[in-house]
């Protein structure tokens, strides 16, 4: 489980423009299940999961992954949790420009040191689960906004993530690649990996897999809804 | 690897540049050389180590070097040491 | 232990192929960096390998010469000086030198004539240094014709040319009689232009040397070592050209280590955010930017050190050829022997490499150490 207890993030603390992205938010996520923060833009969705997947710390408050707590770790302690333990798709997938999608997939792994022919051979098989190894060798910039998502997803699966955050994943998307992103979370959520996604999209939200719905507006939960 | 096969060249021509040294040392004992032949345009920069102080300055001790050469030699130390008391 | 290797291994085939990404700009910057270098080792080679060839050269020159100034300017000596200087103790022998200079209006070039001290050439004969030889065609058993001290022509048959090899010692030589020198220049019988002094312990120069100026004021010797020290003075670096060379040298490394440390990229920077997003340390993207450095630097070191290395000895300096030459119409080719000094190459090394190394990781530490969430926005 993943708690947060009454944590805040204030940006620009003490200047002019100052802002408080988020409220004094407590919440407990399960793990194995698929979370869904929903809210429009400003919310503090995006900072949130920031914040939960350990990109950055509270200005208060206090966070806990798995009854560990993890706010006051130091800087390596931290970059090594988020590595082993989350998987992020963020909005504009992120894909680093100029290198082949297979080498974008490895990335992620590289500071771990494993055989690089292992790690070669992990991330081809990834690939081919996502049907992209035609693909492997392909720039980035050559790829169609599908396997550009795709690709996204399997760089965020490489270290074997007990949790993926994505952001707004199907905003580039049109419906047929957003309900096939959604049956390709579904999957994972099936082999055991938590979910947590924040979007404003019907699609997403209106899921009939989604496990729970966290709704929030001006950096505050505003409302939570439990479904089976 | 490059360098070290630079190196490698250099320490080879070194060595099999001796027979020639020894024959230029036999040459500078024979004619009695005191200096190599670099820039011959002016006496003080074709024999640097027989000058006196005053040769480059012979136009006024004010003006600019005369010859470009004269910019890449500088007076020898034992002329600048004894300049003291000789010049 | 082999995680760390493999770890390093792929952050640096990481960081090539991000170097192979931009090829253009790194390939400029490669460009100038080795350009800088290439000038620098060109100096450092050529002057060392100069030096070297002085110092073992030299090293048979005359181990005391005695000359004489008068009104601050060198003067013929007496030979009567000799009687005296002979019974200095630990002097093994005196011998008058003759040489001087002769200006070639027809070739405008600038020879120095000499008696040899041993084996001179036979009355009416001369030995030439290839340098002449070269550039009047002449070639041995040619008449040649040098106008005396008195306005009037003298005819010569050349007897040897000089060899080409030891042409960074005898390029513009005339090698004559001393019969035939004392008539061409109009030199005095009772004078010679200095003298030459054998000693029997070479520990005992600055000795005799002392005592020699004791006995004739107006005199000045000039010891072996000091001989040969004054070709460490040549190239040294207060000499202008090279202080000009070297000014402009660290002006450019300055300003392009300078545009690397001021500034990342917008892309590099969203890169680097990316790369800590998903979960590289700070250290991991430092060391990345520190082998980025590290690449440029040392290809860049190399290059410039072996075109160095190859214009010095196997071009024979070419392109620094016009200083070397300066208004002279008689030089020589400066073949000169491979002599390297590492510790130049490791002082060049150090001086480049590592500035430059830091510049490339001191923009990034601030870049590398903000919250990766920033990328999320």
């Amino acid at each position: 489980m993943i708690r947060t207890h009454s944590i805040s993030k204030v940006f620009n603390a003490g200047r002019p423009n100052e802002f408080t992205a988020l409220h004094e938010i407590s919440l407990d996520i399960q793990l194995g299940e698929i979370t869904v923060l929903k809210g429009p833009s400003g919310s503090g969705k995006t900072t949130l999961l920031g914040l939960l997947g350990c990109m950055a710390r509270p200005t208060t408050g206090r966070i806990f992954l798995k009854e560990r707590e993890i706010t006051s770790l130091p800087e390596r302690f931290l970059t090594g949790i988020r590595r082993s333990t989350f998987g992020f798709i963020f909005q504009q997938f992120n894909l680093i420009r100029g290198i082949s999608a297979l080498e974008n997939v490895m990335v992620p792994a590289y500071p771990n040191g494993e055989k690089f022919a292992q790690l070669r051979k992990r991330a081809m098989d990834t690939m081919e689960v996502f049907n992209l190894v035609n693909r492997a060798d392909a720039k980035i910039e050559w790829l169609s906004g599908g396997e550009a998502q795709r690709v996204a997803i399997a760089r965020a699966l490489i270290n074997n993530p007990t949790v993926i955050i994505a952001d707004e994943p199907t905003a580039h998307l049109d419906t047929k690649l957003s309900h096939e992103f959604m049956s390709i979370m579904q999957e994972l959520n099936a082999n055991g990996t938590t979910i947590i996604l924040a979007s404003h999209d019907p699609i997403v939200y209106d899921s009939s897999q989604i496990n729970r719905i966290i709704e929030m507006r001006d950096g505050r939960v505003v409302h939570e809804e439990s479904r089976s | 690897m490059a360098l070290f096969g630079m190196a490698l060249h250099a320490e080879y021509n070194v060595k099999a540049s001796a027979p020639v040294f020894a024959r230029k040392v036999s040459i500078v004992r024979q004619l009695g050389l005191t200096d190599l032949c670099l820039f011959t345009e002016a006496s003080y920069t074709r024999h640097i180590s027989m000058t006196d102080m005053a040769t480059p300055f012979q136009d006024s001790p004010a003006t600019f070097e005369h010859f470009p050469t004269g910019a890449l030699v500088s007076p020898p130390s034992h002329l600048v040491s004894n300049h003291v008391q000789k010049d | 232990m082999s995680k760390r290797i493999e770890r390093q291994r792929q952050i640096i085939d990481f960081t090539l192929a991000a170097l192979m990404r931009r090829k253009g700009k790194n390939g400029a910057l490669l460009l100038v960096y080795a350009l800088v270098i290439f000038v620098l080792a060109s100096v450092l080679f050529c002057t060392h390998a100069l030096r070297r060839e002085a110092d073992l050269v030299l090293k048979s020159a005359p181990e005391i010469v005695l000359q004489r100034i008068l009104t601050g300017r060198n003067q013929p000596v007496p030979i009567a000086w000799a009687d005296k200087i002979r019974h200095i103790n630990g002097v093994i022998s005196v011998q008058p030198r003759l040489w001087g200079y002769q200006y070639d209006t027809v070739y405008r070039a600038n020879y120095t004539l000499m008696v040899p001290l041993e084996n001179p050439p036979v009355l009416g004969t001369i030995d030439i240094g290839s340098g002449i030889s070269k550039i009047q065609g002449a070639s041995s058993g040619d008449n040649i014709a040098f106008t005396g001290h008195d306005g009037q022509p003298r005819l010569f048959v050349i007897r040897n040319i000089l060899d080409n090899e030891s042409q960074l010692l005898t390029n513009d030589l005339i090698l004559l009689s001393e019969k035939d020198y004392r008539d061409f220049s109009g030199i005095p019988t009772d004078q010679a232009t200095d003298f030459v002094l054998r000693v029997r312990n070479p520990k005992e120069y600055s000795t005799i040397a002392e005592k020699l100026v004791r006995m004739f004021p107006d005199s000045r010797p000039i010891i072996r070592t000091e001989i040969q020290r004054t070709y460490d003075a040549v190239f040294n670096w207060r000499s202008g050209l090279l202080i000009v060379i070297f000014s402009a040298a660290a002006l450019a490394f300055i300003i392009f280590a300078w545009d690397k440390a001021t500034g990342l990229s917008a892309e590099e920077r969203k890169e680097m955010g990316i790369l800590k997003a998903v979960g590289w340390e700070t250290s991991d993207i430092l060391l990345m930017k520190f082998w980025e450095g590290t690449a440029i630097s040392l290809t860049a070191f190399l290059v410039g050190v072996i075109l160095a290395y190859f214009h010095i000895f196997f071009a024979s300096a070419a392109l620094f050829a016009p200083v070397l030459k300066g208004w002279s119409t008689l030089y020589p080719t400066f073949r000169l022997t491979p002599f390297l000094d590492f510790g130049q190459l490791a002082t060049l090394f150090f001086l480049t490499v590592v500035p430059y190394t830091i510049s490339t990781i001191i923009p990034s530490w601030r870049a590398a150490t903000i919250d990766p969430d920033a990328v999320m926005r």
